[in-house]
């Protein structure tokens, strides 16, 4: 009896560890770890230990049914705890999965918390039950009890489990502000540490997935709701996650330039122009419905059957042959003649899918996303677009040749790099100069500033030949430094500025005025 | 006027006037020249070719005159500005004298602005070198202006306090040929400025970017100037080892350097520097490196050309004197002012190898006594330049050594050596090419001394007397008649002085700088006495000159029309 009492304990102690445990997972959804989520789920699916996860938990269930050796089964009950945890973990991995994409939406939590009144009314119920079995096992045959009591139990562990994976669920809305965890560490070698110990507990490898226990059954639905949810909410999210990603992409897609593979130490693979502009690259063979992620895709393919719900189809594909030594792959790019095209003489593959379409629609595709803002740059990729986005309008540093920078040592660079060219000045600092140059005429003056806030150097020279020009329109110096022409002048808009300037060229001339 | 004048015209035709004017240097005998007849004005005014210009006011006329000038220099009427250029330009005979100007001098020239430096640019095709130091109102629209001179070499910036790294971008792409280039206190240059002019101006032969935020990076980037010969960097205090080592290997051509006042520059930095560069002529590493290591002079033998150290400040022992002996046999500058370890020994072995030494400085090298300065007598026949300021020990011997041997002395400090007197004034008198003479607080010198000095030294330009209690009216009497080409004189605190002494001071026509401050035995009246007739007087001090009234300061502001500054504060103006 006592096992059964310790295992409902623990069922409850260590959801609330797990539970603690989500923030740090959701802290993962921060995308700045986006890599390190996938890195450690990875890490999670090679254990073949945790990736049959519901394999594992199996044979224990099958013992209920078949109740053979009470002592295996006691043993066995002893396992679930670890199982049970590792259920969880299974689960959580999905939610976390779920919430990645999840934004804030009130009536799912509703949904789950209701969910869980539900579930912990099921569960009450249960205890009952289990208070009223103990005090008929006390005068009870002992092997009738112990297999009801095992039933219970089992029920009770994956009502828990249930609750555990929806109050997961809930968390990540709820934990998205304190997400940045302190707790992180400590969190982590609460969760680890206790697989890894099961990992050394012997597995009876019994049965297959091929035959499904109730629970098992709840639980797969209650991941496929999640599912349905992910697909609903996940359009809010994947844009971003997508531009995200391709930005990571781009900057790879730079840095691999470095790389020197020494040709045929990898296959070259080269979509089609059609392929590669296709919005989704991961297509159901069934319906033909596209997804942008292989994960989105194998959540769709559930609908399709059964056969798709298994846990190892669920699983991401593939990543057993990792013992093997992997066949790198590197892309080409379908455009003939590009030094990214296989048959180029210097040709250096691309890294990665993203790589080969932010390429292509960089260098071999028209430019539609137009910026705006400035209403000029123009990208074919959008994340460039929204890259661009941040910064436009902020470029203070120009060139006499008009383009714009937005440090100064990239002006620096580009004036060093180019014969002639220089930056160029604002002229709203020195406005009052200027237009006491233009004084005489007041259209030409507001022409002038009118037109162009930065004075190259042609321009400047032409500032000068204007004053010229006005000076022999003045024959007479003495009335073009008289006072009178001063306020007779037309100023234009221009009375804002301070005379103090004229005034003093008027008192330094007077001298000269003196026949 | 032109019957009287035929005869010597018939006899001298105008290439031969314009050849004998040529030969005038100073500017009171060109003045005598213009006066005698208008041929001869005219003679000059084609001849001339350097025109510094006092007033605003008589610009206009006089570069209608001047038609064929080089040089204008307008640092002393700084009163010009945007419209003033527009007047020169279209009003005198389509700006003739624009044509050929090649130097133009606007230090100070506060009120001109881009505009008009834009036309004077435009107009001064042929300008090579412009100088618009301290113009602090300059900025990066002035500095465009200034790119306009597509054949400048020369460029003086000092102190543009306005001019940023987009103003001196400017400059290098416009001015692509510049050879000289001063940046000094232009703070806001940065490495981004300084680096693109070390890739666009290749021709830089001078730089100076003293004062500035010069890092090593900026060294590095100066070590690419192929055609560097002198790179300036005075009180730079981010300049370290490791920038002056990026120098080692740069700058092939590199003949003076100038780290002084470089807190953060050691020996082993200058070491790796000489190492680079032995055919370096002038290291000035003044307040920057405080002791020399035995490395730091065995690499002093390298620089068997060197013309000129200063290590003002540091501390020197006699092994780097033999070393400098024996190896910088040309050597013709050394400055050792405030240096401590400085002994009679070490200079008497310096001077005995370096007999070419024309400046040394000694300033405050407080051990040297009369021996040493008798070696340098002895040894340095030419020497010009002598700073004894603060030697104590320093009596009438050294100066009877020095008006003995050495006859082309033309500047001597003995500020604070008591040990000068009368008697070392006569025997120091015999040093008749004496320019520049200092005095001050030599309290044991009076009116006879200075009589000895007047009647022998007539080519005295500067003369102080700052604290010489016992100089009076006689020794100005004797001043105005002998040293009739004074212009600078401090009479500070010679508390004796009256306004006769102002009366005789009237008649030094070249004095432009006076220091009188705390003579309170002078008056109003013995201003005006002075004021009337020095109509040079530019800097002019009455601080504390309690009785000097307003008669005085009427007769200033009538007849000194060259005066510039006044310094008269605790002086009650009743104006």
């Amino acid at each position: 009896m006592e096992p059964n009492d310790r295992l409902s304990l623990d069922a409850w102690a260590n959801p609330s560890s797990s539970c603690n445990g989500l923030p740090r997972k959701m802290s993962l959804e921060n995308p700045s770890f986006t890599n390190f989520n996938l890195q450690q789920q990875e890490q999670k699916w090679d254990d073949t230990s945790i990736l049959n996860y519901g394999i594992r938990i199996e044979p224990p269930f099958l013992e209920f049914n078949q109740a053979s050796e009470s002592e295996y089964l006691l043993s066995s009950t002893c396992n679930n705890q670890p199982k049970v945890l590792d259920q969880e973990d299974g689960l959580n991995n999905e939610a976390l999965q779920t919430s990645k994409s999840l934004d804030w939406d009130p009536r799912t939590m509703l949904n789950n918390l209701s969910f869980l009144e539900q579930k912990i009314h099921h569960l009450q119920d249960l205890v009952h039950l289990i208070v009223g079995r103990k005090g008929q096992a006390l005068g009870g045959h002992d092997q009738l009890v112990t297999q009801q009591q095992q039933l219970i139990t089992a029920d009770l562990t994956s009502i828990i489990v249930q609750l555990i994976s929806t109050a997961g669920s809930l968390l990540p809305s709820v934990k998205h502000k304190l997400s940045t965890g302190p707790p992180n560490g400590q969190l982590g070698e609460l969760l680890f540490p206790p697989l890894a110990g099961m990992n050394c507990v012997p597995q009876p490898q019994h049965g297959s997935g091929s035959v499904a226990v109730q629970p098992q059954c709840v639980t797969g639905s209650k991941v496929s709701d999640q599912c349905n949810q992910m697909d609903v909410t996940g359009s809010f999210g994947t844009e971003q996650n997508l531009s995200i990603e391709e930005h990571e992409m781009k900057e790879e897609e730079d840095a691999d330039e470095g790389e020197n593979l020494p040709p045929g130490s990898y296959d070259i693979l080269q979509l089609e122009k059609e392929e590669i502009l296709a919005p989704h690259t991961h297509f159901c063979t069934i319906c033909g419905k596209g997804f942008k992620r292989d994960a989105n895709l194998r959540m769709h393919m559930r609908g399709h059957g059964d056969e798709y719900k298994t846990p190892a189809a669920l699983a991401k594909p593939n990543k057993e042959s990792s013992s093997e030594p992997v066949i790198i792959k590197r892309y080409s790019c379908p455009f003939a003649g590009c030094k990214r095209n296989k048959d180029h003489k210097k040709f250096q593959p691309l890294k990665t899918i993203l790589c080969v379409k932010n390429h292509y629609k960089r260098t071999h595709c028209d430019k539609s996303y137009i910026c705006s803002r400035c209403n000029t740059k123009k990208f074919s990729v959008m994340a460039d677009l929204k890259t661009h986005e941040k910064h436009c309008g902020k470029d203070k540093w120009l060139c006499s040749c008009g383009t714009t920078f937005s440090r100064k040592d990239k002006l620096f660079g580009h004036i060093a790099l180019f014969q002639g060219h220089t930056p160029a000045i604002p002229l709203e600092e020195t406005k009052g100069p200027s237009v006491s140059c233009d004084k005489m005429d007041g259209n030409e003056a507001s022409n002038k500033s009118g037109n162009i806030n930065f004075s190259f150097g042609s321009n400047a020279g032409s500032g000068a030949q204007n004053i010229i020009e006005v000076k022999e329109d003045g024959d007479d110096p003495a009335s073009y430094f008289s006072p009178l022409s001063f306020d007779t002048c037309n100023f234009g808009g221009f009375h804002e500025f301070p005379r103090p300037t004229f005034d003093d060229s008027e008192s330094s001339f007077s001298f000269l005025e003196a026949p | 006027m032109s019957t009287q004048s035929t005869p010597i015209l018939s006899a001298l035709t105008e290439d031969l006037l314009i050849r004998v004017n040529e030969k005038l240097v100073q500017d009171s005998d060109r003045k005598i020249w213009r006066l005698i007849c208008k041929e001869f004005h005219r003679v000059d005014s084609i001849t001339r070719k350097t025109l510094r210009v006092l007033h605003v006011e008589f610009l206009l006329t006089l570069l209608k005159n001047y038609t064929n000038l080089h040089t204008l220099d307008l640092s002393v009427c700084p009163c010009i500005e945007d419209g003033t250029i527009t007047l020169l330009l279209h009003r005198v005979d389509h700006s003739m004298w624009a044509r050929n100007l090649k130097f133009l001098n606007l230090s100070r020239a506060n009120g001109l602005k881009f505009s008009g430096l834009e036309m004077l640019v435009g107009a001064c095709k042929g300008l090579e070198s412009v100088d618009v130091s301290y113009c602090c109102g300059f900025g990066d629209r002035e500095a465009a202006a200034i790119s306009g001179c597509g054949g400048l070499k020369e460029l003086r910036m000092d102190k543009c306090l306005g001019v940023s790294d987009v103003g001196l971008a400017k400059i290098v792409v416009g001015c692509g040929r510049l050879e000289r280039l001063s940046l000094k206190w232009c703070m806001e240059i940065s490495y981004l400025g300084v680096e693109l002019l070390c890739k666009k101006c290749l021709e830089l032969k001078f730089l100076d970017v003293s004062y500035l935020k010069v890092t090593s990076d900026w060294l590095r980037s100066i070590a690419a100037l192929s055609k560097l010969e002198d790179l300036a960097m005075v009180g730079c205090p981010l300049v370290n080892d490791v920038g002056l080592q990026f120098l080692e290997n740069g700058c092939p051509l590199l003949q003076k350097i100038d780290v002084s006042r470089c807190d953060c520059v050691s020996s082993s930095g200058l070491i790796a520097l000489i190492r680079g560069h032995n055919g370096l002529l002038q290291i000035d590493a003044g307040y920057a490196i405080s002791e020399f290591s035995g490395n730091f002079v065995e690499c002093m033998q390298e620089l068997k050309n060197l013309n000129a150290i200063i290590i003002d400040g540091a501390r020197v022992s006699d092994t780097i004197f033999q070393t400098i002996s024996s190896n910088c046999k040309s050597l013709i500058e050394i400055g050792l002012s405030k240096c401590t370890g400085v002994t009679n020994m070490g200079i008497m072995q310096l001077v005995s190898g370096c007999v070419n030494l024309k400046t040394i400085n000694l300033a405050c090298c407080r051990s040297i006594t009369d021996a040493a300065i008798s070696a340098i007598a002895d040894s340095c026949r030419n020497l010009l330049r002598l700073k004894l300021e603060s030697c104590n020990m320093v009596t009438e011997k050294s100066l009877g050594h020095l008006g003995l041997h050495c006859a082309l002395l033309e500047e001597l400090d003995l500020t604070d050596c008591f040990g000068v007197n009368d008697r070392g004034l006569e025997r120091l008198s015999r040093c008749s090419r004496l320019l520049c003479l200092k005095l001050g607080l030599c309290t044991n010198i009076s009116d006879t001394g200075l009589f000895y000095i007047a009647s022998k030294c007539s080519q005295l330009h500067e003369l102080d007397l700052y604290r010489c209690m016992g100089i009076g009216d006689d020794g100005l009497a004797a001043l105005s008649s002998g040293c009739k080409k004074l212009r600078k004189l401090n009479l500070s605190y010679c508390f004796e002085v009256t306004d006769k002494g102002m009366k005789s001071l009237g008649y030094l026509d070249e004095l432009s700088d006076l220091e009188l401050r705390a003579l309170d035995k002078i008056t109003g009246a013995g201003l005006a006495a002075l004021v009337t007739r020095c109509k040079r007087l530019a800097y002019l001090d009455l601080k504390r000159c309690e009785r000097v009234d307003d008669t005085g300061f009427w007769a200033l502001a009538y007849y000194s029309r060259n005066l510039r500054q006044v310094s008269n504060h605790n002086v009650e103006l009743g104006l």
